[in-house]
């Protein structure tokens, strides 16, 4: 092989060398920004999916604890401050602001996160309550039922036995027929 | 009045009593289901908060005002989603009979949660960012609503018969299911209607 033939070989060489580095170069950061992309979306979709989950969970248990008597209307005030954040992070997730989505969806998390064990509490509370007010409502009425009942026994008897005196103490009567 | 008479009388008032005395136990054990019909209420009104007023002939760069708001009778707090949505004169709308939603995506969106017989009302602003013409047609490209600016794809032909750009902008109401443990469109809807003038 010629002197020329060698220097026009490595002269190729590195020349498709020096076209792939420059490639490399420029397709660098278009695939570091789809893999970061990527990565943004599923950070924000998962913060989302938890936040809408502790929201159903505390919902769930304000619903309990409604049912169980509870006045749950601070804590549907609280879930409301949650949903609002909850909201904007599916906006942002729309129209592709993903930090900002994970963060509302992380806040509405922290405050339905608060919500439920107080919502759990009100709702023992009211049960607790009410298992009381049912024992007192209870107790009080057989209390009314029997007192009316030996009451209105009693009431009878001296009923009945005025009614018989009053009747010895009337006199038969004949009645004249002339006619 | 006999004996007997007088002892029917006593029997029958000391039962009454006893009923009485017997009704609050019983009103706590026994529930009653109440026969009232179970429903949710969706409203939309104009910016002075009154059922007039609304935007019609809107315009690029203004800002209009609307406030919607949900009443609720269900029975219990109810957990609702408010979709806002955004159409031309030929794309659909919810299918009411068959409680069918939209098809198109939400632009924008509510969550309260409603007391029993209580309601919830916010209030939306939006602006019309980029409008344009070509020909017959108008073009919304991106729209702010609540500040948050959102692009989209809708058009609209010239209305011969009402000479205008018709668009809708409607609010679609949904209720988180517990059974069911998702959401559910409710079947109700509201909407108003807007002519984009150039």
């Amino acid at each position: 092989m010629s002197k020329k033939a060698v220097w026009l070989s490595s002269m190729s060489v590195s020349r498709v060398f020096l076209i792939l580095l420059v490639l490399f170069a420029f397709m660098t950061p278009v695939f570091v920004f789809k893999a970061t992309a990527t990565d943004g979306e599923d950070a924000a979709s998962s913060a989302i999916k938890k936040a809408e989950e502790a929201m159903v969970l505390a919902y769930q248990a304000v619903l309990e604890a409604e049912r169980a008597g509870a006045n749950t209307s601070g804590l549907l005030n609280r879930l409301n401050v949650a949903g609002e954040y909850l909201a904007r992070a599916h906006i942002l997730y729309r129209v592709g602001d993903l930090d900002d989505a994970a963060r509302f969806a992380d806040l509405c998390f922290e405050n339905a996160e608060k919500v439920k064990p107080e919502a759990e509490w009100l709702g023992n509370t009211a049960r607790v309550e009410s298992g009381v007010r049912l024992r007192f409502t209870m107790v009080g009425s057989v209390l009314s039922v029997c007192l009316i009942g030996v009451a209105g026994f009693l009431t009878w008897r001296v009923f009945k036995r005025r009614y018989y005196r009053r009747v010895m103490r009337m006199k038969p009567e004949v009645a004249s027929d002339e006619s | 009045m006999n004996l007997e008479d007088h002892r029917t009388l006593f029997a029958v008032t000391t039962l009454g009593l006893v009923l009485i005395a017997a009704l609050p136990t019983v009103s706590m054990v026994v529930s009653v289901p109440s026969g009232a019909e179970r429903f949710s209420e969706l409203w939309v009104l104009g910016p002075t908060h009154m059922a007039e007023g609304y935007p019609f002939n809107v315009r690029v760069g203004e800002q209009y005002r609307l406030f919607v708001g949900v009443g609720n009778h269900m029975g219990y707090s109810a957990y609702y989603v408010v979709y806002v949505k955004f159409r031309n004169q030929t794309q659909p709308l919810p299918d009411t009979l068959n409680a069918v939603p939209s098809p198109l995506p939400p632009l924008y969106e509510f969550r309260a949660f409603v007391v029993d017989g209580g309601t919830w009302e916010v209030q939306l602003t939006f602006i019309f960012l980029n409008v344009s013409r070509l020909g017959n047609s108008s073009f919304v490209s991106e729209m702010s609503i609540n500040d948050v600016v959102i692009s989209m794809d809708s058009s609209s032909g010239w209305d011969l018969e009402n000479s205008g750009f018709y668009y809708q902008v409607f609010f679609e109401l949904w209720l988180y299911d517990t059974s069911l443990q998702g959401f559910q469109y409710h079947n109700r809807f509201v909407g108003i209607w807007l002519n984009m003038t150039m």
